[in-house]
Parts: C-alpha cells; structure tokens; sequence
C-alpha cells in the first residue's frame, strides 16, 4: 500500500529509498541515516525494514562498487547481511560509517609481518623496523625513581659523561629518558660526580658556584633535567612551516642548528633555578609579590650568548626554544624571591639570592641588552607590582629578559614580528619596549653599542660628549644636526622629537660647540646655518620677528639658543 | 554462531608541554589549562596517531612522548584490524594527508576523535577537543595565532600507514 509516486520531502541529494510509507503512524517508517566514508557524508533516506543485505546493493550502485567491498560500521559493530536497521537501533539522524575494501584485501602495517587476514587478534612478532633507529626505550621507564638500594655500575658513569659530552639532544633525551639514569638520580653522589665531570657544567660552577647546592638534591636535579629532557623532547617534535626557509623545516636540520641548545639550556636552567623553592623552580608561587628590582643577573650573560650564538636564518623552531627558554627564566625569575613560602633546603639558597639581587641599573652584559635594559630601568621602579595573569606584567620586571625577547622578535620572520608587535601594543607595554621591535631600531642600538666601544678605546674624551646624550637626554632629531656618520639615526619618532626639541636644539648647540672646539675644525661638521637654526628660525618667526636675515644673525651668534636670540632682537630692534 | 571478536579501544592523552602547560597557562593566558593534550588511538596492539606526517602507527608508547601521561577507555569494537587498516588507508588519502595537518582545526585529536566514533560510536573527552578554543579565545592565543597555526607536531617514532604497493 505504499503510493510510490509520493515522495517523501526528506528526499536527500542521492538516496533512493527501499520503500515509502504512507503516512509515519505506521509501525514502519523511513529513516535518515548519514553514511560517512573517505572523509566525505551523505544523506540516504531508508526505511527500517530494509535488511542491511538490501541496502548494501543500493549503496553498491551508488558508490560503484561490489556488495562484498562494502563493509558497515554502526557504533563500532559490524553490520551483518540478515540484520534489519532497526533491529541495530538505528535512528533517524545516525551515523554509519562504510568502509570499501580495495579489491585486492589484505594489508598490513609497515611493522607487522603478520597475516591480517585471520579475524582473531593474535600473537605476532613485531619488525621494529618501523621504528625509527633511535633505540627508545619506551617500557618500563617510569618517573618514580627507584629505590636506592641498588648495584652501583661503575661502568654507566662513563657512558653517559661521554654521551653527555656529546651533547646530541637526541642523545641527551635519551639518557636521561634511560631507565639505569632515573635509577642513578636518587644516588646523589654518584650523579654529582657524573655532572660535575661535564665540561660544560664544570665552566657553570665557576660563574656560579652557588648553582652547586642542586647537586646536592638529587630531587631537584632529577627535576631538573626532567625539564630539560622534556623541552628538548617538545623541541623535536615540533616544527614549524616557514615557505621561504627551504630545508630548514624539518626537525634534523633545525635540530643541528640548534645543537647546542639543550645542553645550553640545563646549563641555564641550572643556573636561574638558583631558589629551589620547595626543591622546583616552576612550583608557581607566581602570583606572589615580585619586587620590581630583582633581576637574576647570572641568568644574562648564557642567554645573551645562548642567543648570540645562533645564526640569523635559523629555523624558527628557535622562537619556541627561545620563548619556552624566556618563560622558564620568567619563571625563576619571578620565583627567587619569594622566600617566605618555603622551608627545606632554602637557606644556603636563599642567601644566595640575596646576593644576587639586582637593580636593573647596574648589570650591564654585553651586547645589545645593555640598552634597552637601561631604558626599562624607571619602569620596574614604579611599577614594583606584583605579578598578574599577564605574561607581559613579568617582561616589565624583567628587563633585560624582555630585551632578549625583542632580540627573538628580531630575528623573527617580518609576519611574526607583526603580530608580537601587535599583541605587544595591546596590552599597553612601554611604547619604547615596542619601538625596540622594529629591526631597524635595535641594529641601530647594536651600532651604537658598537660605536661606544671603539670610542672608548680610540677616543674617550669624546664619550662625554656621546654618552650624555644616550643617557636619557633625549633622542635628537636626525636633520638638525650632523653628526660623523659612525651613528646613523635610525630613529624615527617624531612624538618624541618635538616636545623635547627645543631643549635638545639647546644642548645641540652646546654640544656642537664643545666638539668645534675639539675638533678644531668644525666646517665639516656643521651644516649652513638656516639649516641648522630652521626650528629656531621657526619659533622666532612664529613669536613675530619677521626679520629672517636678522633672526639668523642673532641665532649664529648665539648659536641656536632662541631665548638668548630673542633677547638680542629685542635689544636690536628696539635701537 | 558465534559470537563477535570484540576488542579493546583506548586513547592515549599526552601532556605535550609536560607539566609547563599546567604551570604556565595562568600568567600567559590567564585562564589555567591543564595540558597540551596530543592523543592517539590504540587498538588491535598498535598505537595510531596523526601528525605532519600524515597517519602514523608504532607500538603503543613508542613514540618520542614516551608513555602516556593518561588512558582513556574509548569502548569496544568489533571492526577487525583488516577492516581497520583499509578504513585508515581511505581515511589517510582523503581527510587525514599529512598535509592537511593544523595545530588548531584539525590536528591529532581531530583524528582520534574521528577514528574513535568510527571504531566505536563514542566521541574522546570535550576538554581535549575545546583545547584550541580555549587557546584562540585568549588574546595571547589571538596574538599569536598566526605563530601557533604554523607548528606542525609529528612525534617520531612511527611508521605512516598507507596502502601496500601495487594495491588498486
């Protein structure tokens, strides 16, 4: 009794249905099933009573394919030919997924040289060589370090101060990843022997011997290097797609590059977790009081060289090597302080930090973090808050960490640096920290870092007159003056320009005259006078001395300064 | 007649910022996330899992992450690992190239989600699926979008799997 010329509305783009019902009393009824295979969906309208056996040949038609290819798959059951859709409970709405075999059958996994085609799971012996050759040893190793009543192996030292000194980070990941290493680690002295045998950990405790009490707790050096192992782990199996650095996408080539950096980092890890708060550096009292002056000076110099080291087209794997190398000084950074939290352990440490508290004033590593460390100095001051939710709030606190972020931003791709930048601006950083981003600025920066230090040592009487003026007097405006072309001006901020002008026109021409005098002769250095005086000529205009030729006279003879000038006008004109 | 094989579904979660995520999350996002969850299905004695690199099998746990930081028990299925492999090879050629792999919208938990309900009509827990929302609803993650959407994870330590030579 079913009017075949009625077509139900729920008519989906290719299903033809089984059978149409007249009306849904029924007890029989059509059902909208979705059937999903190869990553694509359809809609197929049936009605309940259809046996699967039916519909596979429907389906067999649409998909041109053979009856046996097809296999359906509802809620993880495989359905059988004699089923009915409503006896596997298929609902209207539901999904069945399809899978068509290939003609052929029978396949296998690279790594599995068993037959596939029985049903039955069973025992098969496993090929590794699907595995990549690494050797990983991912059984039995468990984070919980073992008891400590244990043979010593005096032969595993000296596997792994060799495959330390390696310094692969594939290597590294897997000692430390090593079942006999996390059985070591509760035997403190045997590990502090290890470590301290490391070349490079030996040069760590010369710069920083308080770094030494971490040996001490085997807890935190298992913690320690735990973090190490980790990071380089996440480094590994990160990559990130950049189209115009060919070949440096893949995990090998940034890896080599980056070669270094594990090891670089445990140093560094080692040297900022100089507070081990409750025997770990991350443990995240962060939310606590951070005084705005403490800076952890020892974490400066292996950073900046950290960041020296590398080559400028490197992969940007480095920016999440950097950022996370960033966050975790971030996090030592704002962890030193906080001493009153916690007990054990702490006093050798906390003198220690102590110690190494720091006005952002007096560090001064070498290179380009010098500066932008000085300009940041008045914010930590006044700021002296405390940590909030917002990264940012740390890199306020932290300036010399933030100049070395605004390194990373500098060798980032021109898109990232956008969106830094602009992340930057929103949450209201200094507006100087932002202009350090442009590339330009801070090779400037780098310049006349530069340019101070050969003068140093070529010709330190001019530093007076160099050095006040980078000193916070302002930045001059680049055409009133000429300076010798060892400083180019890369600045280009004319909000700053202008209202400091006139005091700067004023010292400019103190300046300019101390170094005539200096140099003697002067006429190379000093541009034609309207040139030099146009602002004062301007002001002295606006003010409503029309003379032009008279305003440059008294400008010359008093050499730019618009008050002494003004005055002599007056003097003149009133004659 | 006999009664179907069933076989065990699990998915494997990893914390792939082991542990910094749960510390982290607070002061660079401001909201606090437990993990950086990357997720693989194992079932039928194999880990698979998908990544830059398209679809990828090892043994459960042999990947660079190591064990996983937690099981989940999906359900069961009944789907041989024949049946399976070929769903997985049609699968690997159309939605899941290495090619089409984004951290945000469909990444390694995209696949265990699909490969879960296939298996098992079950979905894997929300708070791995909401993770990139979570991020993208940050202005740190809005920031950093464009950053973020060019990483590209492929733990080592598997094989692809695809359809043997000299297959139609």
């Amino acid at each position: 009794i079913y009017g075949s010329s009625q077509a139900r509305g729920q008519m989906a783009q290719s299903g033809r249905p089984a059978g149409l019902p007249a009306d849904k009393d029924t007890s029989l009824s059509a059902t909208r099933v979705i059937i999903k295979t190869s990553g694509k969906q359809e809609d197929f309208t049936i009605a309940d009573d259809t046996s699967v056996r039916q519909f596979k040949e429907e389906l067999s038609a649409h998909f041109k394919c053979q009856v046996d290819q097809l296999v359906l798959v509802f809620m993880g059951r495989l359905l059988k030919d004699h089923d009915t859709l409503s006896q596997r409970g298929v609902l209207d709405g539901n999904t069945i997924h399809l899978v068509i075999r290939s003609k052929h059958g029978s396949r296998a996994l690279a790594h599995s040289s068993r037959n596939p085609s029985t049903k039955e799971p069973c025992h098969r012996d496993r090929n590794t060589q699907g595995n990549s050759g690494k050797g990983y040893q991912p059984a039995g190793v468990s984070h919980s370090p073992v008891e400590s009543a244990l043979s010593v192996q005096p032969d595993v030292p000296k596997a792994h101060t060799q495959d330390l000194e390696a310094g692969n980070p594939e290597h590294s990941a897997q000692i430390l990843g090593n079942a006999r290493t996390q059985r070591l680690l509760p035997d403190t002295d045997l590990m502090r022997q290890v470590i301290s045998e490391h070349l490079a950990m030996q040069q760590l405790l010369q710069q920083n011997p308080e770094v030494s009490h971490i040996l001490d707790n085997s807890e935190l050096l298992w913690q320690t290097l735990e973090l190490a192992r980790n990071l380089a782990v996440i480094q590994e199996i990160t990559q990130i797609q950049h189209p115009s650095r060919v070949g440096l996408e893949s995990v090998p080539g940034g890896q080599n590059a980056l070669g270094q950096c594990p090891a670089d980092f445990s140093d560094e890890m080692l040297s900022a977790s100089q507070d081990p708060l409750g025997g770990n550096p991350f443990t995240a009292p962060l939310g606590g009081q951070v005084p705005g002056q403490v800076q952890s000076s020892p974490l400066s110099p292996p950073l900046s060289q950290g960041l020296g080291e590398q080559h400028p087209q490197l992969p940007t794997a480095t920016v999440i090597y950097a950022s996370s190398r960033g966050l975790a000084s971030i996090t030592a950074a704002g962890a030193t302080p906080n001493k009153g939290n916690h007990t054990s352990r702490t006093n050798t440490a906390t003198h220690a930090t102590n110690g190494r508290s720091h006005t952002g004033t007096v560090e001064q590593p070498a290179g380009g973090p010098a500066l932008p460390s000085i300009e940041l100095t008045q914010q930590p001051q006044q700021s002296g808050s405390r940590i909030t939710g917002s990264m940012t709030q740390s890199l306020l606190n932290n300036p010399s960490l933030a100049a070395q972020m605004m390194l990373c931003v500098s060798m980032l791709s021109e898109q990232w640096r956008q969106q830094l930048l602009a992340f930057l601006q929103q949450t209201q950083l200094s507006e100087t920290l932002t202009a350090l981003g442009n590339p330009k600025a801070s090779q400037a920066i780098l310049q006349i870092e530069q340019g101070l230090q050969l003068l140093a040592t070529e010709a330190p009487v001019l530093l007076p007159w160099v050095a006040p003026y980078l000193w916070g007097l302002g930045w001059l405006p680049a055409p009133s003056c000429s300076y010798p072309d060892a400083v180019p001006w890369a600045w280009d901020s004319p909000d700053v320009a202008k209202p400091k002008a006139p005091e700067s026109h004023h010292k400019s021409g103190t300046v300019l005259q101390r170094l005539q005098s200096l140099a003697g002769d002067p006429s190379h250095l000093v541009q034609a006078p309207e040139i030099r005086f146009s602002k004062q000529m301007e002001s002295l205009q606006a003010m409503g001395f029309g003379d032009h030729y008279a305003n440059l006279q008294a400008l010359i003879a008093t050499d730019g300064d618009t008050s002494a000038a003004v005055h002599k006008l007056r003097r003149s004109q009133a004659f | 007649m006999e009664p179907p094989n069933l076989y065990p579904v699990k998915l494997y979660v990893y914390d792939l910022s082991k542990g910094l995520a749960r510390r982290l999350s607070p002061i660079m996002l401001g909201k606090q996330l437990e993990g950086i969850w990357h997720t693989s299905i194992v079932v039928h004695k194999d880990e698979f899992f998908f990544g830059s690199g398209g679809i990828s099998s090892c043994p459960p746990g042999g990947t660079l992450l190591g064990p996983p930081d937690s099981v989940v028990d999906v359900g069961s299925t009944e789907v041989t690992e024949e049946i399976f492999l070929e769903y997985l090879s049609s699968l690997g050629e159309s939605l899941f190239r290495g090619e089409a792999y984004n951290l945000f919208e469909h990444n390694c938990n995209t696949f265990s989600n699909e490969v879960a309900q296939f298996l098992t009509g079950q979905k894997i827990p929300s708070y791995i699926t909401d993770l990139p929302s979570e991020v993208l609803s940050t202005p740190f993650g809005q920031a950093l979008r464009p950053l973020l959407d060019s990483i590209q994870i492929q733990p080592p330590g598997g094989s692809t799997v695809g359809r043997p030579n000299g297959q139609s």
